[in-house]
């Protein structure tokens, strides 16, 4: 491995609680990237977030951050395309209109190429943190219960990978085939509470 | 949730050109659910697999410095005349013999019978393409090859080698393309897939080689006779690098000795003494059109191929160290500084100080015409030799200074060639981590590459995730052919193929003898889980140095510590870069105010060797620290490669490993650890059982290596 640049450390704010979950202020619900038409939001202005981690919790996402920074140099910073996988690396679950949001509503040519650094990252985080949307495993079972056609717990692995692959935040042929390796039956069912369980686990 | 209903069209599916409703709102929150948490699981993989990726290699590299400072230490001893370095002096012994032809005679196999019962593949020389293709066979059965036709086949490679110039020089006429393969590392299976996937070496599929073939895996031999015959066979259109496990000394750490002690038990030296004539007699790189090097490390900013090509290239049996001046320098004692590195020129040239010990090295011209040495006798300079330095000396009369400084120069082209890694960075500095070669930046790449008229260099050296990978805006190019080097799953395995437009065309791979197929997760689950083992061993072994440190930052000696003091103090002691705090809840729990029990920590992992309760604690400690390095030193001390060694040699051992490290070990301490072995051998001790007898047992799950297949329920 190539030596690493000493980064330069910049003074962390100093709260030693830990962080809160606080309520958003108000904004409207986050929309899927579905497609245009949609409501008009303010944009995301990171001024506004106050970021309430401790410094250790900082120093975690620091390695987070360096784990996934490509830079020839180390220089600590990521691309926008690469900040939804940070975030969730570090247990968030923001679907990728959040992403795109907390981003400022970048071009899709932006993605690789502009950059963000540490210091703008975190309040990306902190904000995405805040979300109370998150869907727990009911939440998941109930969703997949719609396609459960005979009401047997199973559902068509073929019309899953559909679904996934046509609607809502679309996922590739390859991200479905990932998503699916070994869950279905010789039948090519899907007993959908264990996939629920083997996605939570992940 | 809050969907919004959208009136988009991709809501109705097209069917027969109508559309068609689908149940959307419900669908749709089930989807967008899923999709982000996979998306959210995917990241959180490929997390686990760059730290995974991070604590293999910070730890391959951090050994590998070991050997150096070892081989470093060892000469140190040699050169300073201390009792324990008799005992080892016999590795820098540079030639034992000097005439080819006696050579040939030491390694003769005409007298080595093959037993009737023998069923492997008989060899008769000139080889033909149909008894390389049954050796290859032969090898894929697990058959061995009988010492007799190892010994005749290495011979004729040698002889052959010995004709090839120092670059080998390629070229893509005829709309041949070249096939390039990277460190194979003894892993057949992946050989045997390039050659499935790829075809066998022929005039129509010429092949570079491009070093590492050896250490690691377990069949290293196999290999090397394999990448022999076809070189023999197609000596135009077969071409070899040395790599930096092409040395003997490395090999004797890495496994490669005791692999072909292992195999060959009754001719096994005398193998691996030819093969240390061979390693430094292969090329040390290959040009294809011109245009494109290859070379199995790197390049550094001193490189010059002009000046490679002239160099004496045999005389650098291992690489770490400068072969002996000719006429050496007379001169008290070194002092060993405490900077060991090994681009410290001045401390090497104090090093040639007396003949006592060692033969002086003549150049290759003077030591083909000169009669055999006996090498129990203290050497004195030949008149030859004398008249043959003065006429060198000739004018400059500061020669033999300059003689042994273009030694040195020489010796770090080789070096640089063999063990240099690209950075990011711009500059080129000494290369640390590992102990050998540089660290070179993309200017150095750039200047290289014009100076030279190139257009690409191929190295190999570093294990990737893809096989292969670019740097220094795709001037630079890794290749690496040992798939699931680090752990089954870790990694895939590429070769290139090289045509007239040089256009770098990639075949890449993952071997597999597992009848299961891993998903993704479950094999970043085990090369995690093998990681993290390796891990807390290296943790478990530097106890004492950690409790040390945790002191510092608990005074009051409650025996708790932050969870952010740990970190700082196990990144200062282990000196590996490694993102601690992800590895948190894989390696500590803490306590609900977030405070670590340190004392209660290192009860989880504990010693469950035979018989060790009596032995001290720190003994074993710094016996499991250090077991590759007490392994290596096993292995010089003995010096007729028997696998055995004398209680003396034994105890003498330990003393060297004692001054390697500094510490004080008692005899009695040595005494108390041979009680644990068994030792009805009459007085001789057995160094794999003595190995096997410590091994480092979590004790929460008896884990005693790798299984080969996993539980259904496993994760």
């Amino acid at each position: 491995m190539a030596p690493k640049k000493v980064e330069v450390k910049k003074p962390e704010p100093k709260k030693p609680e830990p962080k809160k979950e606080a309520p958003a202020p108000a904004k409207p619900a986050p929309t899927p990237v579905a497609e245009p038409e949609v409501p008009k939001e303010p944009d995301f202005d990171p001024k506004s977030i106050t970021v309430e981690y401790t410094a250790d919790q900082i120093e975690e996402f620091k390695e987070a951050f360096q784990l996934f920074d490509r830079t020839p140099a180390g220089e600590m910073k990521i691309t926008f395309a690469q900040c939804g996988d940070v975030m969730r690396a570090l247990g968030q679950n923001p679907t990728n209109a959040d992403v795109l949001k907390v981003l400022g509503k970048p071009r899709p040519e932006e993605m690789s190429s502009k950059m963000v650094d540490f210091e703008t990252f975190l309040p990306m985080l902190q904000h995405i943190s805040r979300s109370k949307d998150k869907g727990n495993f009911e939440d998941f079972v109930e969703g997949l219960r719609v396609f459960d056609k005979e009401g047997n717990g199973t559902i068509m692995g073929a019309e899953l990978r559909h679904v996934l692959a046509t609607l809502g935040e679309r996922m590739t042929e390859d991200e479905v085939d990932r998503l699916m390796a070994g869950q279905e039956d010789a039948n090519g069912c899907i007993n959908y509470s264990s996939f629920v369980k083997h996605i939570l686990s992940g | 949730m809050g969907c919004g209903v959208s009136k988009s069209s991709e809501f109705y599916s097209k069917k027969g050109g109508k559309d068609v409703p689908l149940i959307v709102v419900p669908a749709m929150r089930a989807a967008v659910l899923i999709q982000r948490w996979f998306r959210r699981y995917t990241a959180r993989m490929e997390m686990r697999r760059r730290y995974t990726w991070n604590i293999f290699q910070s730890m391959e590299y951090a050994g590998e410095q070991d050997q150096i400072k070892l081989y470093n230490f060892l000469g140190y001893l040699v050169d300073n005349f201390t009792p324990s370095g008799n005992l080892i002096s016999h590795i820098f012994r540079d030639h034992d013999v000097c005439r080819d032809t006696e050579w040939e005679r030491y390694f003769s196999y005409e007298n080595i019978d093959v037993p009737e019962i023998y069923s492997g593949p008989q060899l008769t020389f000139p080889l033909t393409v149909s008894q390389v293709a049954g050796l290859v066979e032969a090898f894929k059965n697990k058959q061995q090859l009988h010492s007799r036709y190892v010994l005749q086949l290495l011979l004729e490679t040698w002889k052959l080698l010995r004709s090839l110039p120092n670059i080998n020089r390629v070229s893509t006429c005829q709309s041949k393309e070249i096939t390039i393969c990277g460190d194979l590392h003894g892993q057949l299976l992946d050989l045997l897939l390039i050659f499935y996937k790829n075809g066998m070496p022929s005039q129509a599929t010429p092949y570079v080689f491009n070093g590492d073939f050896v250490d690691r895996g377990k069949d290293s031999i196999e290999i090397l006779l394999i990448l022999f015959s076809y070189l023999l066979l197609y000596p135009g259109d077969v071409h070899l690098n040395r790599g930096n496990h092409e040395d003997h000394i490395i090999n004797l750490r890495y496994g490669f000795t005791k692999e072909v002690l292992g195999k060959y038990k009754l001719h096994g030296k005398r193998i691996l003494k030819l093969l240390q004539k061979i390693f430094s007699w292969l090329p040390l790189a290959t040009v294809i059109d011109q245009r494109v090097l290859i070379v199995h490390g790197g390049i550094s900013d001193t490189t010059d191929l002009a000046l490679i090509t002239r160099i004496d290239r045999h005389r650098y049996e291992s690489v770490l160290r400068p072969p002996k001046q000719k006429g050496a320098l007379s001169g008290g004692q070194s002092s060993l500084d405490d900077d060991d590195s090994v681009s410290n020129i001045s401390l090497h040239n104090r090093r040639r100080s007396s003949l006592a010990n060692d033969k002086p090295f003549g150049t290759r011209d003077s030591f083909l015409r000169r009669s055999l040495q006996d090498f129990s006798a203290t050497v004195k300079k030949t008149v030859e030799e004398e008249q043959e330095a003065r006429q060198r000396q000739g004018s400059n009369p500061l020669s033999s200074e300059s003689d042994s400084d273009s030694t040195n120069d020489e010796w770090k082209q080789i070096l640089d060639m063999l063990w240099s890694d690209p950075m990011a960075q711009n500059g080129c500095f000494p290369n640390e981590l590992r102990g050998g070669g540089c660290y070179w930046g993309p200017n150095v790449t750039e200047e290289f590459l014009s100076r030279h008229n190139l257009q690409l260099i191929i190295r190999s050296h570093e294990c990737k995730q893809e096989g292969y990978e670019f740097c220094h805006n795709r001037k630079v190019l890794t290749l690496f052919s040992a798939s699931n080097y680090y752990e089954v799953g870790s990694n895939r395995g590429a070769v290139i193929r090289l045509g007239p437009n040089l256009v770098p065309y990639f075949i890449q791979y993952q071997a597999s003898d597992l009848t299961l197929e891993l998903t993704l997760k479950q094999s970043v689950g085990r090369t995690e889980r093998s990681a993290l083992k390796a891990l807390k061993e290296q943790l478990f072994a530097n106890k004492s140095d950690l409790i040390s440190a945790f002191q510092e930052y608990d005074k009051d000696n409650t025996g708790r510590i932050s969870f952010n003091d740990w970190a700082k103090a196990v990144g200062t002691v282990l000196h590996l870069d490694l993102p601690w705090r992800m590895l948190r809840s894989q390696l500590v729990t803490l306590t609900p105010d977030n405070m670590l029990n340190y004392h209660s920590w290192f009860n989880e992992l504990s010693w469950k060797g035979r018989n060790t309760e009596h032995v001290e604690q720190t003994v074993l400690e710094t016996l499991y620290k250090h077991r590759s390095t007490l392994e290596t030193i096993f292995r010089i001390v003995d010096t007729d490669n028997s696998g055995v060694i004398s209680f003396e040699d034994f105890g003498q051992t330990w003393r060297l490993l004692g001054a390697f490290l500094k510490m004080q070990i008692s005899d009695e301490a040595i005494s108390d650890l041979l009680v644990s072995i068994d030792t009805n051998k009459d007085g001789n001790i057995d160094i794999e059982e003595f190995m096997e007898a410590f091994r480092l047992v979590d004790r929460n799950r008896l884990e005693r290596g790798n299984t080969v297949f996993i539980r259904k329920d496993e994760p």
